[in-house]
């Protein structure tokens, strides 16, 4: 086979972003939702990161990269505790019964 | 001699405005004196005897100045005492002689007038406003005679008027809507306030130099006339009576302004006088019509105005500068004496006088028989040169028929004040007659005779209904005599005097038989140069018979017999002294006044101002009619024989009184029924109130009618339709206002909540959803921007 | 070479069957599971790609934090009943037998490294103390040793860039203060509070 390139990881941090962008759509499950979410902030970092390795980016495609790992962790927190209090007030985690915004 | 025109006319300055002073006090006097206070009439009896004095001083002044030429001067023309007339006598110089003595006597009284200027009220180009003063003979005369008989009447007032003196008066000819009498306070203050101010217009009136001014002062008196006849403002008859009075005189003012309006468009000027312009002499509307040698320059159609001075003369230059159609001078003469008539009753405005009555009795005295109605008079006399031959002749005939028929009105009534004032209204038709024939001198000596024996009646008969409490109608009373002897004996002097008896073979005889005699003498002497004017003869003889019939039928009705009313010969009683003093000097006058007649000291004070050119030329004058005047020769040769004829018709008509009525041997009722078709024309005053009635009255109330319908339903209806049509208007643009542009408002609402709750489709409250559609616009943004933007 | 690519594509399968496991499945647990595999996997290619520190704090950060919270909130919101978590016996031998395995391993590892080695490890790390040498590391980065290098961008410098270029002193203050801040709110929001009734 040939080297592994760019594209090949370009394509790796496509699919993840989409599977994720799909989990976020599809999934009932408020936590399912934050699951799609690592995921898509996941394969925006192996976006980051085959840049670094393969062109001129350098340090600052990893330096990037560590930054999203700490905010999206810190978004993780935040969301899981939104969660919870959708919990609270609906008594169920299906995301679909919080419409009371709906106009 | 401008010193004493200086002096004369301050004399009578303060004698015409004393009564103005009065008057701006006393009409206040509501306010400073409660109702019982007499004050105000001692004011205005103060002022007007101050002015009496006043005259009376200016006319010492005036004599003294002149030399007491106007008693000195005896024409030649030989006016001797009756019992000469009796021997027919026949001694009067030439004509012309005659004349060069008036003429010279007359020349001497153009310097014994004193006219000026008092005050100028405006220049409105070339017509200057002002307020002139022109004295002569005839002003201090009647400066004497008014404020004489005002001061009389004002006392006699002070008495008359004493019921007004109270906080309630109750007015029994007066009710209320639910059927009482009127309870009003007294008014005695204001009666004299009007009086004061009647004084001050009068004399305003006298005194007056030039023809506005007579016209303003001729309107103030009016206006008194009407507040005085409806001082008993709650009576509806008194305020028809004051309307009537008014309306009727400005009738005849009408004519007086057109009179006005001629003379000043053509003489440009309103002076009587002569008078004084930057040294120029202008010359005044006297000098300008008779010139100084007294007639009328005609030249064809047109009358040439004197306006060239020759030493002192006036004539007329050759190119004419000014002229007037004779015409048209016809026209300003009888327009003025339209004035006249109205203001003296005459026919055919004679009507309002005997309704004026409604007022007080003083009122009847002073205003209607001694001054106001003979304001009339005097300015016939005073205008007479302006007048021409054919105005004359309209004012003779004018004053022929009013003594007529207010005569033979005057023998059925029964209104005690109505006998007197048709009486009044017949006098003043002989004063317009004597003038209208030529007989200047005759009809302003009957004036000043009339002035004192018809008020001194008017008080008596007002003495009578005060004595009998306010009772007026004859046929209620009757041998009052014995009950009220002074005023009884004070009306008979009145009576004789009217009635123009005298003693015959003497000369005695009471004042009005002078004066009477002189127009009777003048009518007949007008007869025989014109003897198809005989009317004017005849009929004043035939009158003074009636005259004193009727006169005569008062005296006997009122005083003598059997009293025919228990109730109000019960209660009569005799006037107090402060009503019966002004009666008895009254008397005096009426009888002694004329003594002497046409030789005698009043007479000859009038004749001293006869105008240029009276009782001179007999040539026919006229330019449409040929009418002589007499002149004073003639007529002092007829005087003998009208005297006698006169007193023959005095009288017959004095003898047949006192059978009717006196030693009743027939019985007035008996005639009465005899002729009740004349008598009740007679009654009805000839019908003239119908006539005006239908005539005027009520075309004019149906113009009336006419106006107010239109004003109604034209004029408002247009209004209405105007608002109609704002409305409708206002209606439309409500709706539009409503339906459009408030539907344009709410449908940009109606659009945006549209678009909004269409929108709100999206909005699911789905979490998932959301996230879907930001994965789905990323995507298409992307395919736009790939699509649409080619590498780089 | 053929070594790391082969390593390469097992990471690279495991990471997009992960993910798309996560999509596809409809057990949240069985989605959690799956998230580990990815991310652990993703973790490893970071290493393929000579970013060491950046796969360990992949490691430490995610597998380790984040998918524990997660597995935290679908416990504490979990609906339906959990199954029986007491594992079976056969899983206990397994898992042991895996123990052992991985001990052996490293114990092998360890033992490899003789007293000397260990103590040389000392000394060098200490020579490498001189300033010219403190910028490239133990190893260079040209192999995957970017720590060095990150941590002093981190501090404001960055010697591989030379001249002035500007570190990431700024945003590692703020976003150090930021996690601060979000900890803070999430421990407020998810407090305990009194319980709504089922009804409401």
């Amino acid at each position: 086979m040939d080297q592994v390139s760019l594209s090949h990881l370009l394509w790796i941090g496509a699919i993840l972003f989409v599977s994720g962008v799909v989990c976020m759509t599809t999934k009932r499950n408020g936590i399912g939702i934050l699951m799609g979410v690592e995921l898509v902030l996941n394969g925006a970092n192996v976006n980051f990161v085959a840049f670094a390795r393969y062109t001129q980016l350098g340090l600052d495609g990893q330096v990037v990269a560590l930054f999203v790992i700490v905010l999206a962790a810190a978004e993780a927190a935040v969301a899981l505790a939104i969660a919870l209090n959708f919990y609270n007030n609906h008594h169920t985690i299906d995301v679909d019964r919080g419409d009371s915004l709906s106009g | 001699m401008d010193d004493i025109g200086y002096t004369l006319s301050w004399y009578l300055r303060l004698a015409w405005l004393l009564p103005l002073a009065g008057f701006a006090v006393e009409v206040f006097a509501g306010y400073w004196s409660n109702r019982h206070s007499k004050t105000a009439a001692y004011l205005a009896t103060g002022c007007i005897g101050a002015g009496f004095a006043l005259s009376t001083a200016a006319f010492l002044c005036w004599g003294s100045h002149t030399d007491w030429e106007v008693f000195a001067a005896s024409d030649s023309a030989g006016h001797a005492f009756l019992a000469d007339h009796v021997e027919s006598e026949t001694d009067h110089g030439s004509a012309g002689e005659g004349s060069h003595a008036v003429a010279a006597s007359h020349d001497e009284s153009r310097q014994a007038v004193f006219s000026g200027t008092i005050y100028r009220l405006g220049t409105f180009g070339d017509l200057e406003i002002t307020i002139d003063y022109y004295i002569d003979s005839l002003t201090l005369l009647m400066f004497m005679m008014v404020t004489l008989i005002a001061t009389c009447i004002h006392v006699f007032a002070i008495g008359y008027m004493s019921d007004e003196l109270t906080d309630e008066y109750v007015d029994h000819s007066a009710h209320t809507s639910d059927g009482q009498h009127v309870h009003r306070p007294g008014r005695f203050y204001r009666f004299f306030s009007f009086m004061s101010l009647f004084c001050f217009a009068m004399l305003g009136l006298v005194l007056a130099g030039n023809i506005f001014q007579v016209f303003v002062f001729w309107e103030l008196v009016g206006i008194c006339s009407f507040l005085l006849i409806g001082f008993y403002t709650e009576r509806h008859s008194a305020n028809v009576a004051a309307n009537k009075a008014f309306i009727v005189n400005r009738v005849g003012d009408f004519g007086f302004i057109i009179g006005l309006m001629i003379l000043w468009t053509y003489c440009g000027t309103f002076r009587f006088a002569d008078s004084e312009l930057d040294g120029h002499t202008q010359p005044g509307l006297f000098s300008m019509v008779r010139g100084s040698h007294g007639h009328i320059e005609t030249h064809g159609e047109d009358v040439i105005l004197n306006t060239e001075l020759h030493d002192g003369h006036w004539t007329a230059p050759h190119d004419p500068e000014r002229t007037i159609p004779y015409a048209l001078l016809v026209v300003a003469g009888l327009g003025v004496f339209g004035g006249c008539i109205g203001k003296s009753a005459q026919f055919p405005l004679q009507t309002w006088l005997p309704d004026a009555m409604e007022g007080p009795t003083p009122v009847s005295a002073l205003v209607h028989s001694a001054t106001m109605v003979a304001a009339g008079v005097y300015l016939a006399g005073r205008f007479y040169p302006v007048f021409t031959t054919e105005v004359l002749l309209a004012i003779a005939y004018i004053g022929c028929i009013t003594l007529f028929i207010a005569a033979t009105i005057a023998v059925v009534a029964t209104d005690i004040k109505r006998v007197l004032a048709y009486s009044t209204i017949s006098q003043l038709g002989y004063m317009m007659l004597g003038i209208g024939l030529g007989g200047w001198a005759a009809g302003l000596f009957h004036l000043i005779t009339h002035a004192f024996f018809k008020s001194l009646m008017f008080l008596c008969s007002g003495s009578v209904i005060h004595g009998c409490h306010h009772e007026q109608e004859m046929p209620k009373m009757g041998g009052l005599w014995r009950k009220m002897p002074w005023t009884a004996f004070t009306m008979l002097v009145g009576v004789i005097a009217i009635s123009g008896l005298a003693i015959p073979f003497t000369s005695i005889a009471f004042s009005g038989y002078h004066s009477k005699d002189a127009i009777v003498a003048t009518a007949l002497a007008h007869m025989q140069l014109n003897p198809i004017h005989f009317l004017l003869f005849l009929t004043p003889l035939v009158t003074a018979g009636i005259t004193a019939f009727y006169m005569f039928r008062l005296w006997f009705y009122t005083f003598t017999g059997k009293p025919r009313d228990e109730h109000v010969y019960e209660h009569c009683h005799e006037s107090p002294m402060v009503m019966v003093a002004p009666l008895v000097l009254l008397s005096a006058f009426a009888a002694f006044c004329a003594v002497g007649g046409e030789n005698g000291p009043l007479y000859n004070m009038i004749s001293f101002s006869e105008p240029v050119g009276v009782g001179h030329d007999e040539t026919p004058m006229g330019l449409t009619t040929d009418v002589a005047l007499p002149s004073h020769g003639t007529i002092h040769e007829v005087h003998p024989l009208a005297g006698k004829v006169a007193l023959l018709a005095a009288a017959l008509g004095t003898i047949t009184a006192a059978l009717l009525y006196w030693f009743p041997m027939v019985d007035p009722g008996t005639i009465k029924r005899q002729f009740s078709g004349l008598h009740s024309f007679l009654v009805n005053k000839w019908r003239f109130d119908e006539l005006y009635d239908v005539a005027f009255v009520r075309p004019t109330h149906s113009v009336a009618r006419w106006c107010v319908n239109c004003d109604k339903y034209v004029f408002d209806g247009f209004l209405h339709s105007l608002a109609r049509a704002s409305v409708w208007v206002a209606v439309v643009d409500r709706k539009f206002d409503e339906g459009i542009i408030d539907g344009l408002v709410n449908l940009a609402g109606t659009a945006t909540r549209a678009v909004g709750m269409s929108l709100s489709v999206f909005q699911t409250g789905r979490i998932r959803q959301y996230v879907m559609f930001i994965a789905v616009s990323v995507v298409a943004l992307f395919a736009l921007l790939f699509a649409f933007i080619t590498k780089a | 070479m053929i070594a790391e690519q082969c390593l390469f594509w097992l990471f690279a399968t495991l990471a997009c069957g992960g993910a798309i496991s996560v999509a596809i499945c409809q057990s949240v647990v069985r989605m959690a599971m799956s998230l580990i595999v990815c991310l652990a996997s993703v973790s490893a290619l970071f290493f393929l790609l000579h970013a060491d520190f950046v796969g360990a704090v992949q490691l430490m950060v995610y597998v380790g934090g984040t998918i524990v919270l997660l597995i935290f909130g679908i416990m504490l919101t979990a609906s339906a009943p959990f199954l029986k978590i007491r594992a079976s016996p056969a899983e206990g031998f397994l898992a042991a037998g895996i123990g052992v395995f991985f001990l052996a391993v490293i114990a092998f590892t360890v033992a490899g490294i003789s007293d000397l080695e260990w103590s040389s490890i000392d000394r060098n790390l200490s020579a490498l103390t001189t300033p010219s040498d403190v910028t490239s590391g133990y190893n260079d980065s040209s192999s995957g040793n970017t720590t060095r290098p990150l941590a002093l961008s981190f501090l404001g410098l960055r010697p591989d860039k030379g001249g002035n270029a500007p570190g990431y002193l700024l945003p590692f203050e703020i976003v150090s203060v930021h996690l601060l801040v979000v900890l803070i709110g999430a421990a407020y929001l998810a407090r305990p509070k009194r319980r709504v009734s089922a009804e409401e």
